[in-house]
């Protein structure tokens, strides 16, 4: 008897699967390596979560955020965020108009399906606060009126390290509602050396302006549908429950991971098997998603951090501390 | 050797704390002494009615009430006499340093003996004082296996084929040959390591392929939670087989 008769796959993974592969050529055209960065947000879109992508000015965060969005048919906004900028800038305002003699509601830039944050750690505390409760619930409430976000509705945001001049820290309540941090690093020499080469050659340009998109709207619900339905062995729940619980114990940590990270990591490690063609999770997937989860969501007491020591090391630390579910 | 170093200043310090006693010189002054040259001085005395007077009021009795030690601080300064006496110096240069450490070693080492011995005697596990309690839940032997090394293999898969419960035979089954390879040394086994790391472990390519195939039965059978029947369990047991005869 063979294998693949043997295990035939209960849901039907071959679309998501083929999809996947079309996201990642067309974006490994334009975007040299970081395939960790590509493959995270897929899931991340994938999972129906916020993503947030940290990293140094110049390594192609705002560029493979914008690609992703336009691999997606769907309505795309951005808002760049500046220290000036008014919650009613980003959420909308009511405006009078005097033919009609009555206020219209007229709807800010976050009233799209995928909403690009340029730079969101450049506005103050009071502006980030007009993005909890379309994030969480995605809806807006203007004067009493409650406007429901389109689906799928996802936020990509983008933020240079907090150390960089003009920067605020996001409050962890925000922090908390994206689903992935990702940590772009710098390429390798031979990725620089590759980029180089494409911009010098003009090649990226014509590619960009050539970047179709290969899913629709409904697709994006039916796929994330049929992620949530994947298989949990309830031993690998225990697996996440003890690395959440094991952040609240660390003295590593000041704050360890809530309720909401142990579900994201679970939610995220079902759009990591299900690119990886499987219907079911195993505590690969479940360790692959952890850092990118809980970097954002813990906190390190001051003296690790007058160390400096990194939150992925504590994660990794914890990891090794559980036992993998066998 | 951190410790001994603290141990050699705390007894510097009260050593020095101790005898430093300094003794300050305070210059004499020339003593003058008067001589009364009167004939016939005459000699004061206080009135004694006076004196009974003022003592029969209340505000005048500097008499407090009378105060005798308690056993308990009659106790406390024993026990501070003792315990700074042993610090004392006994002997001057390095060797009565040293003789002095060694007094405290000694001592301590005879306190920790004799509180060891009072919780052995009261049956006190001492890991359990040292050691933070594990919040997990306990978990059922038969899913449960912590230590791979004391698992009879052969006896538990006959026993779970028995009952028909072919899910956990092929987990034994994979155990069973995650053991052999690190019997055999090619993979390092570690609790927190994933099967896929294992995969790397093992550098015979032709290996790490049938390895690999075998951890993919493995992680749908038990991760994915397929249902399988006695033969795909015999299809999935052969193959356990045969890697392990071509591992031999």
């Amino acid at each position: 008897m063979e294998e693949e008769e043997i295990f035939k796959q209960r849901t039907d993974l071959s679309k998501l699967t083929a999809t996947v592969d079309q996201i990642k050529a067309s974006i490994g055209k334009i975007i040299v390596g970081q395939h960790e960065t590509i493959d995270l947000l897929i899931a991340g879109i994938l999972a129906d979560g916020h993503i947030l992508i940290e990293g140094v000015p110049g390594v192609a965060k705002t560029l493979t955020a914008k690609l992703i969005a336009r691999s997606i048919d769907a309505k795309y906004s951005r808002i760049q965020f500046t220290p000036d900028l008014m919650p009613s800038d980003v959420l909308g305002t009511s405006v009078f108009n005097p033919k009609t003699v009555d206020f219209e509601f007229k709807r800010g830039p976050i009233f799209g399906n995928i909403v690009l944050i340029d730079e969101i750690n450049r506005s103050p505390a009071k502006t980030q606060s007009a993005l909890f409760e379309v994030m969480e619930e995605r809806q807006v409430t203007i004067d009493g009126q409650r406007y429901a976000m389109e689906e799928p509705f996802l936020v990509l945001a983008t933020q240079n390290p907090v150390e960089h001049e003009g920067t605020y820290r996001l409050p962890e309540a925000q922090l908390d509602r994206f689903l992935f941090k990702i940590e772009v690093k710098y390429p390798t020499f031979e990725e620089e050396v590759a980029i180089i080469t494409q911009q010098h050659q003009q090649v990226a340009t014509e590619q960009l302006a050539a970047i179709n998109p290969v899913l629709s709207k409904e697709e994006i619900i039916a796929l994330r549908k049929q992620v949530r339905s994947l298989h949990v062995e309830p031993k690998i729940l225990e697996f996440v429950a003890k690395i959440a619980a094991e952040t609240r114990n660390s003295k590593s940590l000041y704050l360890g991971a809530s309720p909401r990270a142990s579900l994201a990591i679970v939610n995220a490690a079902k759009a990591v098997a299900a690119i990886r063609g499987r219907d079911f999770v195993t505590p690969d997937d479940v360790i692959w998603v952890t850092p990118a989860v809980l970097r954002h969501r813990i906190m390190l007491t001051p003296d690790k951090e007058m160390e400096g020591v990194s939150p992925d090391e504590v994660i990794k630390q914890i990891i090794q501390k559980i036992e993998v579910p066998r | 050797m951190r410790y001994i170093f603290y141990l050699v200043l705390l007894t510097l310090s009260v050593n020095l704390a101790l005898g430093s006693d300094v003794k300050k010189v305070i210059p004499k002054a020339p003593l003058i002494v008067k001589i009364d040259t009167a004939k016939n001085p005459s000699v004061r005395s206080f009135d004694k009615e006076i004196l009974h007077k003022y003592s029969e009021q209340r505000e005048f009795n500097y008499e407090g009430p009378a105060t005798g030690t308690s056993w308990w601080a009659y106790f406390w300064d024993r026990f501070w006499d003792w315990f700074i006496h042993l610090f004392t110096v006994r002997g001057l240069g390095i060797l009565g340093i040293i003789w002095n450490i060694l007094w405290v070693l000694i001592l301590l080492s005879g306190v920790a003996a004799i509180v060891y011995f009072i919780l052995k005697a009261s049956g006190v596990d001492l890991q359990d004082i040292f050691k933070r309690k594990s919040n997990a839940a306990t978990v059922p032997y038969s899913e449960f296996f912590e230590d791979i090394n004391n698992i009879d293999f052969d006896t538990e898969i006959e026993n779970a084929v028995a009952k028909h419960n072919y899910r956990f035979a092929v987990r034994l089954l994979y155990l069973k040959c995650l053991k052999q390879l690190s019997d055999g040394g090619m993979i390092a086994w570690e609790i927190d390591k994933t099967n896929t790391q294992y995969i790397y472990e093992i550098k015979d390519q032709e290996q790490r392929t049938a390895f690999s195939s075998l951890t993919r039965q493995f992680e749908y059978v038990w991760y994915g939670e397929f249902l399988i029947d006695n033969q795909v369990y015999l299809t999935i047991a052969g193959s356990f087989r045969n890697f392990n005869q071509q591992k031999a």
